[in-house]
């Protein structure tokens, strides 16, 4: 089901149950007259049958469907409230008053609900156990969880610019939390309140159930208790038991849907996305080129979408042995996009719509899925942008490094695995001793380092890295560079190398690739690029730079 | 404070205001406990001398005649020496011996049950996560509209379906009452045969959310640069999903264990009353009916040290699961 699709379903099948309990109460009759004709199976003058003494089973429904819901909407308005004043006021105040709340937020959550209520339930008098006691009770059980959820996105709210600058402005802290904090909670405020209205109903009919509900009101709980104690089911009355389950499950299910797409809207990863074509739509003859490793010829990539986005455009390359090609551009100009085509690690909506990529012979937009799996990391590994996050943070880097040499060397001993780690680990210059350690306990330099040596377990013919030294210091960042050309100069691998520092590959780079708005503009050699720069772009690009020996300034 | 202080620290925090919780209840609360008390006990002729008063006095309050300050220490003293008083509903058996006959078999159900709820909901979760866009996202809907069936419902209709209809399982029980409660092959067999149906209704209604949790979190982890490199390094698909993406998104599901806890063991106190198990939920609810307030008070306090005792647990392993909260120096 389409978001839509839920969301109309849910509106509809809970609005109706809304309705039945709001109206049909007016055109039922009185759910309590006793007649002389107990359990008569559905039909004629009673649609839904009748109890065991002669109720009128639908017009009980009405009522007691009434009765639910408004026990719902009651601890679901005292619930949210609480959470709000919980969850939101303490993160937003902060210091004691956060800390206090939360923790007593977390142990009201870790003392089980339901439990307690029967406990409470079974001191107060039946006679003193109205709706608004239990609503009460129920709420003051069921607020903790949305409290947590609240004062995590407030927290992250509160440090947000626009939030920041109302406080510092001098704005007051009501109208900061009603204005900037508030709207921007809604969707997850209708999610929670959403719950604690099924939550509440759920539980109220437990309560019920028991006896142990609100002896003023009758819920679809009541009606339960009385089916079961008349042996509704025994006597295969399931008229008088089955409608008001049904009811609880369908409105409950009901509010599912609608939270469901509540969660869509907060969380946009979670829609619905279109149905997977393949990677690669169409691909065009191979072209072959003499010495070159991998040749890209008149590569496209198209984003499909309401409005497709053309990332690639017509893109050819060729990478000889032990060569490093720079491709530079700014962000959004389609590299990264092409980076991931090469190995087919673009996702849906992307695809290939046209082109070639040929590996030292081998038409790689024209392998099958294992054999793509096999061609990975074994002739072409990748270093990508950001190590922080390409490195599973629950697992040491043995794990990590060893998973390649696992999947790809089968037959290696488990010993000469060891060694083979320890052994990349040194040509990085990490000290093999941190082959334990989690990605978190390295700094991000060293973190980057592991990434190269993990790309270099496999000694593949060539490594794309994307952006492998944005995220560091200049300090690291040289190093780096250094280890990479040191590196490929020791164990003749050639490299792609992207980033959107021209002044950077200039001096790193054997040739260079220009790509604006998924075209390549310019491509020559970093001399040619740097003596003698053809297209307008790549002059534009030399200027912004201050460049790293300092001849050509950014006032050029 | 290490990681493991911090959560040991916590989870004394909750003992002390569930204890104390259970102190304030019955004497915020109207009603007198202690008089119907005393006439449930005449009822059963057992003997209504004051220390017998005294010791329910203790427990439910003086109504005003001692401070409120000596009645706690008393009653936390009678609590650290294991003293909950006599039941009325089972006189003149004590509330611990009530408690201490009935525990096993909840553990087991509820424990069994969760356990087989958990890894089942996490499972399916991951893979209907992984395998977005196939038939496998309508598991979803489908659980969740089973999370929202009221529990005694569906296990009432399970057995009018199962049981009375196909004969499949027993009306009701703990196990077979002819047989002899021990260690016995025949006993364990039918123990496990009567509780399978109360174990169905738990992990039918509680395997939804976790499997909803864990598909979100699959969905979020997918789009993480370590599921993106691990693809790169030409690792199987099972592996990427297992060790990558599935590793990452369990760890909210563990620490939101807690959450699930509560509502698992709510849920099977009314599931034990309407299998009429031989648990410690029927006996809170015999408790409730019969105005037993010891019982009550105990059972209680009893559920609430197990989830306490059950999430500390869940807590410490979390912390072998995931490195960086070792050294985290906040509480979250």
């Amino acid at each position: 089901m389409t978001r839509s699709a839920k969301l109309t379903t849910g509106l509809v099948l809970a609005g109706l149950i809304v309705l039945f309990g709001l109206i049909g109460p007016l055109l039922t009759g009185d759910p309590a007259t006793i007649r002389d004709i107990g359990l008569i199976p559905p039909g004629g003058d009673h649609l839904l049958g009748t109890t065991i003494t002669g109720q009128d089973v639908l017009a009980q429904l009405t009522h007691a469907t009434r009765g639910s819901l408004w026990i719902g909407l009651l601890v679901g308005v005292m619930a949210t409230v609480l959470s709000g004043v919980f969850g939101i006021v303490g993160a937003y105040a902060g210091g004691v008053v956060d800390e206090v709340f939360s923790l007593f937020s977390n142990v009201m959550l870790v003392i089980p609900g339901l439990p307690l209520v029967i406990v409470v339930a079974g001191f107060v008098p039946a006679d003193q156990r109205g709706t608004w006691t239990i609503s009460l009770v129920l709420a003051i059980t069921g607020w903790a969880a949305a409290a947590r959820v609240l004062r995590a996105q407030t927290l992250s709210l509160r440090n947000r610019d626009y939030v920041a600058a109302a406080r510092v402005s001098g704005e007051k802290t009501w109208r900061v939390i009603c204005v900037e904090i508030l709207p921007n909670l809604l969707p997850i405020l209708a999610s929670q309140f959403v719950f604690a209205v099924v939550l509440a109903i759920l539980s109220e009919a437990g309560l019920s159930f028991l006896g142990l509900g609100a002896a003023d009101s009758s819920t679809l709980g009541t009606m339960l208790y009385y089916a079961q104690n008349g042996f509704a089911l025994q006597r295969e009355a399931w008229w008088w038991f089955v409608p008001p389950g049904l009811i609880i499950a369908l409105f409950g299910g009901a509010l599912a849907l609608i939270n469901f797409s509540i969660d869509e809207i907060i969380n946009p990863a979670l829609r619905d996305k279109a149905r997977r074509r393949g990677d690669v739509v169409a691909t065009t003859p191979v072209v072959e080129s003499g010495d070159a490793v991998l040749t890209v010829h008149d590569l496209n990539v198209v984003y499909q979408g309401a409005s497709p986005v053309h990332a690639v455009k017509d893109v050819s390359l060729t990478l000889r042995r032990g060569e490093i090609l720079g491709l530079a551009g700014e962000s959004g100009c389609g590299k990264t996009t092409l980076a991931y085509a090469i190995n087919r690690l673009h996702r849906p909506p992307a695809e290939v719509t046209s082109g070639s990529v040929v590996f030292d012979g081998i038409d790689v937009l024209a392998l099958d899925p294992e054999e793509l799996r096999r061609f990975r990391w074994v002739r072409l590994s990748m270093v990508f942008q950001g190590a922080m996050n390409s490195l599973n943070p629950v697992t040491p880097i043995r794990a990590q490094l060893q998973d390649v040499l696992r999947t790809h060397r089968p037959s290696m001993s488990s010993s000469d695995r060891e060694d083979r780690c320890a052994e990349v680990l040194r040509l990085v210059g990490v000290d093999p001793a941190r082959l334990g350690s989690y990605p978190h306990e390295l700094s991000g330099g060293m973190r980057q380092r592991v990434m190269i040596a993990m790309a270099l377990l496999l000694e593949p013919q060539v490594m794309i890295m994307d952006e492998p030294t944005t995220a560091l210091d200049v300090l690291v960042q040289r190093e780096i560079l250094n280890e990479i050309k040191r590196l490929r100069d020791e164990l003749r691998f050639a490299v792609v190398f992207i980033t959107h520092d021209l002044p950077l590959l200039l001096e790193l780079s054997d040739r260079i690739a220009v790509m604006r708005d998924g075209e390549v503009v310019e491509y020559a050699t970093a001399e040619e690029i740097y003596l003698r720069p053809q297209h307008p772009y790549t002059r534009r690009l030399l200027a912004s730079f201050p460049s790293l020996t300092g001849e050509r300034g950014a006032l050029l | 404070m290490g990681y493991h202080l911090r959560k040991i620290a916590f989870y004394l925090a909750a003992l002390w205001a569930a204890v104390t919780l259970n102190f304030v209840i019955p004497r915020l609360l109207p009603g007198n406990p202690v008089d119907i008390l005393m006439a449930k006990l005449q009822q059963r002729g057992g003997s209504v001398d004051p220390a017998a008063r005294q010791a329910y006095e203790t427990l439910l309050g003086t109504g005003g005649r001692e401070s409120f300050v000596r009645e706690y220490f008393a009653y936390l003293g009678n609590l650290a020496r294991g003293d909950l008083g006599v039941s009325v509903s089972a006189f003149p058996a004590k509330v611990s011996d009530v408690i201490g006959d009935s525990l096993p078999w909840t553990v087991v159900l509820v424990g069994l049950a969760t356990l087989i709820s958990f890894v089942l909901g996490v499972g399916l979760g991951a893979l209907v996560g992984w395998k977005r866009g196939t038939w496998l996202d309508s598991l979803v809907p489908a659980t969740t509209m089973l999370s929202a069936v009221p529990y005694f419902w569906l296990a009432l209709i399970l057995v009018a379906l199962l049981s009375s209809g196909l004969g499949w399982f027993p009306l009701n029980g703990g196990y077979d009452v002819v047989l002899d409660p021990g260690w016995s092959p025949e006993f364990l067999g039918s123990a496990l045969y009567h509780g399978t149906l109360p174990a169905l209704t738990i992990v039918l209604s509680s395997v939804g959310g976790w499997l909803l949790g864990m598909r979100n979190m699959m969905v979020s982890a997918m789009s993480e640069d370590y599921v993106l490199t691990a693809r790169a390094k030409g690792l199987t698909g099972s592996r990427v999903m297992v060790r990558y993406a599935a590793r990452n998104a369990v760890l909210p599901s563990v620490a939101g264990f807690a959450i699930s806890l509560g509502f698992v063991v709510s849920g099977s106190i009314v599931t034990e009353q309407v299998f009429s198990y031989p648990g410690i939920g029927s006996k809170l609810l015999q408790a409730v009916q019969n105005n037993d307030y010891a019982l009550m008070q105990g059972i209680f306090l009893v559920i609430t040290i197990a989830v306490l005792g059950a999430n500390l647990l869940v807590d410490l392993l979390y912390g072998l699961i995931d490195a960086r909260t070792r050294d985290r120096s906040t509480v979250s």
